[in-house]
């Protein structure tokens, strides 16, 4: 047994907290907050001249072929920050879509693209009922002039902002669920901001958007669901990291502020938060890196275990800005000192892919319950 | 035992002649933003017109003597007013008023004759409105650490210093506020309690920038401010209760503000609105969501409120029996911050990201169930965060001590 991780894995968290703390900063994310879409992109650029949107994609496309768990290691330092989402839907989910569903001709000319930052992808799937399931989608992929017409609203869906692709699940004629790779910027096709306590979610409008018969990924819906599995304790790590922060500020503040003479860490109440941060934190990085080793190993449980992380890291990060706004009090709320940052991301991240019921119903019938 | 709050026959007259005023009276195009921060000048100015004309008739603020501009009424038809305003949205006062509720208590007990007389009569008739300045960078739990400085100069006080997290938005004629008036004297004895015109020259505030504008109870404030006095000047009749008795003053206020200012024996319109959402779409054929844990979380949703309810309920017999009140008002203002948590997890899961946005199409009530997520987080904070409330409650429990604490005089 070795929880550590390998030499190269550290290499590569060590260059990425420097590299999260630099551009991801506080003051650089309550400008991305605030909508300064400019900087969206240039932040997205230095991500992309670092190489790690290729961090999933195999050699033989031009990318680092890198495992889950190297993949994970990535996104804990980007959930410190907490960095935008771009990063999870294309490098991570959108690259296990295509590896998982794509045709060779679209993994072709898709995956060196994202290698080198040249293409964002946003998963289009939630639809006016919240969930899932397959058995929620009513967008309807009626076949025409050899290709196919997609029509219907897509809610709810991450990080569609600068999106170039979606990959969106429609109905077919047959009633199966399909999985297409659209053109985001095609006729038809409408994206809108959602305001109010969520990181960047958005509306996407297709109205009888004509795409090609190449646009239908042969992988299907089923394959989506193995790469949303996949994609989980990925970004379960996000969640880890995230609490990490999150539990650096509560202790920083715990220490240093002082009410009644003393640093409040010394109230037992405030230490009940601050530990309640510590176990939610342990118990989430622990079953995420569980799950991300059974996944790189090919493990038959491995669903299993993607469900218990599933459930513990999205609760985890939820708890812990709860717990972190208990000990900041009036300072945690205000948008400058930046922990609000993580509260909306954490409210957000709780139901995307499935919030923790949806994953203790998955784990239950895992567990043959 | 009997929980029904019953009326006498005169009660029932006094509130057929409250329901035909205010439906003369209440205009009906008051604002009712979700988002208390979006109440406009306009919204704002509603408001204070009907809480001048609420005032005239001593409705505003009923329990008070007439003799200085309040209503000289009971507690029962007090109660009565702010029911029928609640058949309107409103409440009473029906805009953000921390002088009225919680200064004039501070008044009444410490105020000579003459200050009574020129500072309760503005309040309670709705000409005036306050805001309460106590909280500091350095003092926020131990409120006691105030900062900024009083101190006199012939027949005036000079004040330095600044207030955080106070007020509302669209300004106020008064404050009242905490001040230190001897730097280095003995804790809780050199503390003082003034009355400040927010038009004295070297008064200036900003708004802040909060997850939440405002979340106490009662008349939403809008966002906070930060307050900044530099030598301002006030007059020595300003100062209420006497040079560095400020904290037995405030002691008064806190202990209303510490949950017993509220009746809340108003309706839940929260919970009428989910379970609107939750029938509507059931009966509209799509759940918002695939929750199967629903009936679960609505029940529990349920129950929270009721203990709410019986707490305040019991609060309110405690209080108008003049039986003692100890630790009972920090354990409502406890439960109505913990079940707040608790209600903004239940509708996350129930409605998923439908319960945080406030877009017009997707969003739902109005961003009222959006403005829950973020005004419950908020919620644990002022009047004394959870901790402070178990603290208070421990006190007057006398746990661990053996003997319990008094708590603050409020006649
Ligand atoms: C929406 C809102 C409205 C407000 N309105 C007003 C207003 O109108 N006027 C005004 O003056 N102020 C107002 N406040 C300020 C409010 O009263 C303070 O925020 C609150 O008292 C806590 O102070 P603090 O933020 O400095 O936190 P701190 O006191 O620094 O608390 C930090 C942490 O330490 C804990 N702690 C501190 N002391 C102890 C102890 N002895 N035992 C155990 N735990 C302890 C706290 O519980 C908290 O977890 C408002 C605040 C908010 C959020």
């Amino acid at each position: 047994m070795d929880l550590a991780l390998t030499q190269s894995q550290e290499m590569l968290l060590a260059a990425a907290r420097g590299m999260v703390e630099r551009e991801y900063s506080k003051e650089n994310l309550l400008l991305l907050e605030s909508g300064d879409t400019d900087l969206a992109e240039t932040l997205w650029q230095k991500t992309a001249a670092a190489g790690w949107p290729g961090i999933l994609v195999p050699t033989k496309y031009g990318g680092e072929g890198g495992s889950l768990t190297d993949a994970a290691v990535l996104l804990q330092e980007l959930g410190r920050a907490p960095a935008p989402g771009t990063f999870f839907s294309t490098a991570v989910l959108g690259v296990l879509a295509l590896m998982e569903g794509g045709s060779e001709e679209q993994r072709d000319a898709v995956l060196p693209k994202i290698a080198f930052g040249e293409n964002r992808i946003a998963l289009a799937a939630t639809e006016s009922r919240y969930g899932w399931s397959k058995s929620l989608t009513l967008t309807r992929a009626t076949a025409s002039h050899g290709g196919y017409l997609l029509h219907g609203v897509k809610l709810f869906v991450q990080d569609a902002a600068n999106a170039d692709l979606l990959l969106c699940t429609a109905r077919m004629g047959d009633g199966e669920v399909g999985l297409f790779l659209v053109d985001a910027s095609l006729p038809g096709v409408s994206v809108r901001p959602l305001p109010g306590f969520v990181s960047d979610t958005f509306e996407i409008k297709l109205n009888n958007v004509e795409v090609p018969q190449a646009s239908l990924m042969p992988g299907g819906r089923d394959a989506l669901e193995q790469a949303i599995l996949q994609s989980l304790p990925v970004l379960g790590a996000y969640q880890v990291g995230a609490c990490e922060r999150v539990f650096d500020m509560t202790l920083d503040y715990a220490n240093t502020r002082i009410q009644f003479g003393l640093p409040i860490g010394r109230f037992q109440r405030v230490q009940d938060h601050v530990i309640q941060i510590v176990n939610l934190k342990d118990a989430a990085r622990w079953t995420t890196y569980e799950a991300l080793w059974k996944l790189d190993e090919s493990k038959p449980d491995a669903a299993t275990a993607v469900h218990v992380s599933a459930a513990v890291a999205s609760e985890a990060y939820y708890q812990s800005c709860n717990a972190a706004h208990e000990v900041h009090a009036g300072l945690g709320i205000m948008r400058e000192y930046g922990l609000t940052l993580h509260t909306r991301m954490s409210r957000t991240l709780y139901h995307y892919l499935g919030d923790p019921t949806h994953h203790k119903v998955r784990l239950a019938a895992e567990l043959g319950l | 035992m009997n929980f029904e709050l019953t009326s006498t026959p005169e009660q029932e007259t006094f509130r057929a002649e409250v329901r035909s005023w205010l439906d003369e009276h209440a205009p009906p195009d008051m604002e009712h933003p979700a988002d208390p921060g979006q109440l406009t000048p306009g919204g704002y100015k509603k408001q204070r017109q009907l809480g001048r004309a609420l005032g005239k008739k001593g409705w505003l603020y009923p329990t008070y003597p007439s003799e200085y501009g309040g209503g000289g009424l009971s507690a029962e038809e007090a109660l009565i007013i702010e029911q029928e305003l609640d058949r309107h949205g409103f409440t009473l006062p029906p805009y953000y008023d921390s002088g009225g509720k919680l200064g004039a208590a501070s008044i009444m007990v410490w105020g000579t004759e003459e200050q009574k007389a020129a500072f309760l009569p503005p309040i309670f008739r709705g000409e005036v409105r306050t805001w309460q300045l106590l909280t500091e960078p350095e003092a926020g739990s131990d409120l006691a650490n105030v900062q900024t400085t009083a101190h006199r100069e012939g027949d005036e006080y000079i004040i330095n210093g600044q207030k955080i997290y106070v007020g509302s938005t669209h300004g106020a004629e008064m404050s009242w506020m905490l001040v230190n008036t001897h730097p280095g004297g003995p804790r809780h004895q050199n503390l003082s309690w003034f009355m400040v015109p927010m038009d004295s020259p070297g008064v200036t505030w900003a708004p802040m920038d909060l997850l939440f504008a405002g979340n106490e109870r009662g008349a939403a404030s809008g966002h906070k401010q930060t307050v900044y006095f530099e030598n301002v000047r006030l007059p020595a009749f300003n100062l209420i209760g006497g040079e560095n008795n400020g904290w037995r003053v405030a002691a008064t206020h806190l202990e209303l503000e510490h949950g017993l200012m509220q009746t809340s024996l108003r309706g839940d319109s929260l919970w009428e609105r989910v379970v609107r959402l939750y029938k509507e779409d059931k009966s509209g054929g799509t759940p918002l969501m695939d929750c199967p844990d629903a009936p679960n979380l609505l029940a529990d949703m349920y129950i929270d409120s009721q203990i709410g309810r019986l707490f305040h309920l019991r609060n309110y017999w405690l209080q108008s029996t003049g039986r003692p009140v100890t630790y009972h008002g920090p354990q409502a203002y406890l439960h109505v911050k913990r079940s707040a948590l608790r209600t903004a997890k239940a509708l996350h899961r129930l409605f998923g990201p439908y319960a945080l946005t406030t877009d017009q199409e997707v969003g739902l009530e109005d961003g009222h169930v959006e403005v829950q997520q973020r005004g419950s987080i908020v919620a644990q904070h002022p009047g004394g965060t959870v901790e402070i409330q178990k603290v208070i409650m421990a006190r007057r429990l006398g746990i661990g001590r053996g003997e319990p604490q008094k708590s603050g005089r409020l006649k």
